[in-house]
């Protein structure tokens, strides 16, 4: 981490210091208010705590020392300062808190709403757990610095204020007492630089150990399958030594660290009680300033230590800061164009004209592909794995844009509508299902949460669904676990297709969509799928026979174009092709959660599903 | 949340009783036996250090009554001269406690996290199939280190923080036992303040901490969702979704600020009181002649020593809490007991190429669940190869399972070569049979690292002799880096048939006699197919196998085929057999070579 380094400063650094500076600048302008709250508040109640050890001193010299006999008034006195220092505290803290916590809660919506806005092609490249510790971590750093500026700015005046004070009574004394102070913030400032490498690698070990508990978790089957624990232990005791290597150096570096700023202000007070003492002896000072002078040191070692942190935190701040703004001038690729329109009532009619595209910079998915799909038509893409099939119906909705050509529905290309109506009138399911953490029903409503509860039962029915929701423990109210780990792969995939039913789209794709449907069970499902795909535009997205057959046409995808077109009996009549790529699919077939991963839903789903399907179900077993 | 065991709802909250809190305490402290000596030498060293910060004050008031008051310049420099050295002393004191400290913590988490793995890894399978993988990793991860958060600064500054108070009061009192009486009249508001803070606030920051990881899962389910949000165009719903977590975080956030807005004004102020009240009577006294000025001097340096303990403890608290929330957990996954264990007196399987014969074995996961397997009786004659068949969830895979002793049957017994499998130890078991699940998960690290997870020992000659007798070297070495290339955790540079001929070569690496293997489901490009049915072939040459098998093809190529049906053995018998006999075997080929032949010869 070259941001980090004290000197040596690189160009692109710099440049990245000024972005990270520039966001959280801008983050603090709409909430200036606060800081200045905050600000106003640290100025007064630097001058109340001044005022407090200099009252303390006076009230020594002329209540204690001397026969004015005022003792009273000056304990009066010096409670109200007290009084004012604490309604300063409390503003000053309630001000810089509110503003950092606010600062952090704006970034993060705009951090989130921006990544709503993202392409597809952008989410395939970054990884969850990064834009989490951006919305997380990286906010929280800025949080830090943002809550410490003002405290620092006040802690600052009361610096400034207790030098002069202290030179104004006597510059010998306020030298003695504050010689050893900035060695307090430099040390905090390098404590804090050096720790930061040693703690990052702390977090890189504990990363790779917690990395290596997950693995032996999620893997325990091979684990045990060949009784390799040993293998594990072992690599966890090394994991375990690496993490106990660094703590030992951060403590080292804590060891020396942590007494050295008890120590610093230690030698201040050992200053003022000899350099002073002597000096009172001589009658140049009371002892009442002594005290006060005691007082001051201690006084400053919280404003110190404070800006030490402020300063070590300041480049990890801006760093993450700098983060935050890559993503957020991550420009969406796919936008409304100007002047878009929306989308007119029509039969639904798909057109792709020479469509080619690759993903990123890798080569070609599809190669100049021609379709022509007729207003209500189900037409099937086969083809073998990486024949682009799944690229087609990623296309369709704008998820990603075509390198060349153009895609049209009912005349229009895709890219002249307005991108919510374009996506509203297809309703896509995918292979991989996800399934939110929310109910049944609203899961199944996601499209339109305010679907009555007989739309959400008939898109149920439609997808086959019905009967297994219906017999879960709260019905259509059951709430999904996490990805909806309580269901089976191809339960899940019917509350998918139900919610795709549910939007009632003027195109329907079903990718895979039944892949883990028990093929037993799928005969139920096509019956309702061809009821949802009358009077539909429909692309299906399938390797089965059965669900082919559902479609008016089939066309065989190959090298990204279609090399082939016809009905399903047609094309197994003639095309050698088409009938290779549907026997490897047929040897493939067969999912199993009986034999599934290790872990709880599959267990329970074996127990349940005992005697689920009759062994001659039909299908393709 | 379903699943989860007993052990995980040992302590439901972070909060923990006092009760909790002594049985765990006195749990964790049998646990540091081989550590008493050097916590003994710390405490020790501990105690210097807090009195020679202690010791200061006192040093200034013999330099204020003696060296100013008796006009003895020599007491004075003597008195800074000594509090000078006392500073350095205190330094190097601190330095060593610090690190005596760390090491003992850190080095008792070390072994922590060691005991608590070792422990995992010989739990029974069906823990790890009850279990989600997120709380186990918990109990590893976020648990050990909110330990770490105590071991390595919150209890030694905790003990320091104690004594230096204790200190300060024994210390005030031999001052002045009537001005350290005025002065301790502002403990009790402090005491309480930062009780009611304590209390307050802890509810606030479990709150925040809830909100916080409520946003952040919606967040992360925003994120892994986005698909499906954009498909759907609902962007503004889950926008809005979102602001309602995120400004939930922030007013729970408020709500800490309002606390402690009203809390550190009132320690502020009663620190300002407390000086007042060392003035004002300290001053009283002093025109008496019941004290000297010095005393007044380190009564306001000692103020500091009280205050900042009663402050700092308060918020140890919180450490504490989680702390022994963390341990409560930890503590209860120690207690859990591998429902499959070894038992005393097990022997060691001497022979590798076995029979294995299953009498009367019925099985339920878990008490009172139904039956999976009811009364199935087999036997699989060394060298055989048994394909298992029939529709999902007939109990084919959990009849592996039990072959391979992930579970043991709650009724009749699994022999291999005649022995009893819970006669034998699983060291000798496991060299006897392996268990192979077709979709090869990786491990971090190379390839040949992973196929190394077959037999740790073997060496890279044997590894690289494994992979060319299953015939797939030339697969291997095809990578960038040949056998060294990395994988990524997950794997997801390999290909799914990529992953599989890994695993297999794992199997063959491994040698064993007995082969227990799961069908892969997953589809597979051309390319890797024909190479992993080949290297599977080679695999299974000469050992005894038992095969799930999720392919006809497959079973068809088998010595014997096992039909399980609804938990039972509905046919046995060779594939000839079974399809004269016309029974459910045969119906099934019979659809399947229909379609087959149909999708292949119109």
């Amino acid at each position: 981490m070259a941001v980090t380094e004290p000197n040596g400063f690189l160009e692109t650094d710099r440049a990245r210091r000024r972005i990270g500076w520039r966001v959280m600048r801008d983050a603090i302008r709409p909430h200036r208010f606060w800081s200045w709250v905050g600000i106003g508040a640290g100025l007064g109640w630097a001058i109340a705590r001044v005022a407090i050890p200099k009252l303390t001193g006076l009230a020594i010299d002329r209540g204690i020392n001397s026969q004015h006999h005022e003792l009273t008034r000056w304990v009066a006195i010096l409670l109200t300062a007290g009084l004012f220092q604490a309604l300063f505290t409390g503003i000053r803290r309630y001000a810089a808190f509110r503003l950092a916590y606010r600062v952090e809660t704006d970034l993060r919506m705009r951090l989130v709403a921006h990544l709503q806005s993202l392409h597809f092609g952008f989410h395939d490249e970054a990884q969850t757990g990064q834009l989490m510790a951006n919305a997380n971590s990286d906010l929280q750093q800025i949080n830090q610095v943002v809550l410490l500026i003002p405290l620092t700015i006040a802690s600052t005046l009361t610096m400034l204020a207790v030098i002069v004070v202290l030179v104004a009574s006597s510059p010998g004394l306020a030298f003695f007492a504050l010689i050893a102070l900035p060695l307090l913030q430099m040390s905090a400032t390098r404590f804090s630089r050096l720790m930061f490498p040693i703690g990052t690698s702390l977090q890189n070990e504990l990363a790779r150990y917690s990395g290596v508990v997950e693995e032996s978790i999620t893997g325990i089957r091979v684990v045990k399958g060949f009784g390799a624990e040993r293998r594990q232990v072992a690599t966890i005791d090394r994991q375990a030594d690496g993490i106990y290597d660094r703590s030992i150096a951060a403590a080292n570096l804590r060891a020396w660290f942590l007494p050295l700023i008890d120590l610093l202000p230690t030698l201040g007070l050992v200053g003022i009680l000899w350099y002073g003492g002597h000096q009172v002896l001589d009658g140049h000072l009371t002892i009442g300033e002594i005290v006060a002078a005691n007082f001051y040191v201690l006084m400053l070692i919280w404003p110190l230590r404070m800006i030490g942190m402020l300063l070590g935190q300041v480049p990890r701040a801006v760093a993450a800061a700098a983060r935050v703004h890559d993503v957020l001038v991550t420009d969406p690729v796919i936008v409304d164009r100007h002047g878009a329109r929306p989308l007119a009532d029509g039969p639904g009619e798909l057109r792709f004209e020479g469509v080619r595209f690759a993903y990123g910079n890798g080569r070609d998915v599809l190669d100049g592909l021609d379709l022509v799909v007729r207003g209500g038509e189900a037409v099937a893409l086969v083809g073998a794995t990486a024949s682009g099939k799944s690229t087609v119906a990623r296309l369709l909705p704008r998820f990603y844009d075509v390198d060349n050509g153009r895609i049209l529905i009912d005349g229009v290309d895709v890219r002249d509508l307005q991108l919510r109506d374009l996506r509203r009138a297809i309703g896509i399911v995918f292979e991989d299902t996800f399934l939110f953490t929310e109910s049944v029903r609203d899961n199944i409503a996601f499209a339109d949460p305010d679907a009555s509860m007989e739309a959400v039962r008939r898109a149920a029915r439609l997808a086959g669904a019905e009967e297994f929701v219906s017999s879960l423990p709260q019905g259509f109210d059951t709430l999904l676990g996490q990805h909806g780990y309580t269901l089976s792969g191809g339960q899940r995939q019917r509350i998918a297709i139900a919610r795709a039913v549910l939007a009632e789209p003027k195109v329907l794709i079903l990718d895979d969509a039944t892949s883990s449907v028990d093929p037993t069970k799928e005969h139920e499902i096509r019956a309702a799928l061809a009821e949802v795909m009358r009077d539909r535009t429909t692309l299906i997205i399938a390797h089965r026979p059965a669900t082919i057959a559902l479609a008016d046409r089939v066309v065989l995808l190959d090298g990204g174009r279609i090399v082939a077109d016809g009905t399903h009996d047609e094309l197994l009549a003639t095309n050698e092709r088409y009938r290779e790529v549907l026997a490897r699919a047929e040897i493939a077939e067969a999912p199993d959660p009986d034999g599934g991963a290790g872990n709880g839903g599959a267990a329970m789903a074996s127990t349940r599903d005992v005697g689920d399907g009759p062994v001659d179900g039909g299908g393709s077993r | 949340m379903r699943g989860q065991g007993h052990w995980a709802d040992l302590v439901p909250d972070e909060t923990i009783s006092r009760h909790d809190a002594s049985r765990l305490l006195r749990r964790l402290w049998s646990m540091l036996g081989g550590y008493y000596g050097r916590i003994i030498a710390a405490s020790v060293l501990l105690v210097l250090q807090v009195a020679a910060l202690l010791a200061g004050p006192t040093l200034v008031k013999y330099g204020i009554d003696r060296g100013i008051g008796h006009h003895d310049p020599a007491a004075l420099n003597g008195a800074a001269i000594a509090y000078l050295a006392l500073a350095f002393v205190g330094l190097l004191l601190g330095r060593a406690v610090t690190l005596m400290i760390a090491r003992i913590g850190e080095g008792f988490l070390r072994e922590l996290r060691g005991t608590l793995f070792r422990h995992l890894m010989s739990l029974s399978m069906g823990f790890f199939e009850r279990e989600q993988t997120g709380r186990l990793v918990a109990r590893m991860t976020s648990d050990i280190d909110a330990l770490q958060e105590l071991t390595s600064q919150g209890l030694v500054l905790m003990v320091q923080n104690i004594l230096l108070f204790v200190g300060a009061v024994v210390v005030i009192f031999v001052l002045s036992w009537q001005l350290a009486a005025a002065v301790l009249v502002i403990v009790p508001p402090l005491y309480f303040a930062s009780r009611w803070f304590r209390r307050v606030s802890n509810v606030a920051y479990r709150d925040v901490r809830d909100r916080i990881s409520t946003n952040m899962s919606t967040l992360q389910e925003g994120l892994e969702g986005i698909r499906v949000v954009q498909a759907y165009a609902r962007e503004p719903q889950f926008t809005e979704r979102f602001n309602g977590t995120n400004e939930a975080q922030y007013d729970a956030n408020l709500l800490t600020v309002r606390l402690s807005a009203r809390y550190f004004p009132a320690v502020e102020f009663t620190s300002v009181l407390g000086t007042a009240v060392i003035l004002g009577f300290g001053g009283w006294l002093v025109h008496r002649d019941t004290i000297t000025i010095g005393v007044v001097s380190a009564f306001v340096l000692y103020l500091n020593n009280l205050f900042e303990p009663i402050q700092q403890l308060s918020q140890f608290y919180n450490t504490v809490q989680s702390a022994g929330a963390a341990l409560g957990k930890v503590f209860g996954l120690l207690d859990t007991h591998a429902s499959v264990s070894e038992r005393a007196g097990a022997f060691d399987l001497v022979e590798r190429k076995l029979g294995v014969d299953v009498e009367h074995v019925s099985f339920a996961y878990g008490d009172g669940a139904d039956l999976v397997l009811h009364d199935v009786s087999l036997q699989i004659a060394p060298g055989e190869r048994l394909a298992l068949v029939g529709p999902t969830g007939a109990g084919k895979s959990t009849l592996a399972k039990l072959l391979a002793r992930f579970y043991d049957p709650i009724e009749g017994t699994v022999r291999v070569g005649g022995a009893d499998l819970r006669d034998v130890t699983f060291a000798s078991l496991r060299k006897v049979m392996c268990v192979v699940p077709q979709e090869g998960y990786l491990f971090a690290g190379t390839l040949r690292d992973n196929v190394r997870i077959g037999h740790i020992d073997a060496t890279d000659a044997d590894v690289e002799a494994a992979v060319r007798a299953l015939g797939v070297w030339d697969h291997f070495s095809a990578f960038p880096l040949g056998l060294d290339t990395e994988v990524q955790e997950g794997g997801t540079r390999l290909s799914a048939g990529e992953r599989q001929l890994v695993s297999l070569a794992r199997a063959a690496l491994a040698d064993p006699g007995v082969l227990v293997l799961d069908e892969a489901t997953s589809n597979l490009d051309p390319g890797t197919e024909h190479a992993v049915e080949q290297a599977l072939e080679r695999l299974m040459q000469g050992r005894t196998s038992v095969v799930v098998a999720h392919r006809l093809s497959t079973a068809a190529r088998a010595d014997r085929i096992a039909v399980i049906d609804a938990g039972g053995l509905a046919e046995l018998g060779t594939h000839d057999e079974l399809v004269a006999k016309q029974g459910r075997y045969a119906k099934l080929y019979e659809a399947w070579q229909t379609h087959h032949v149909e999708a292949v010869q119109p």
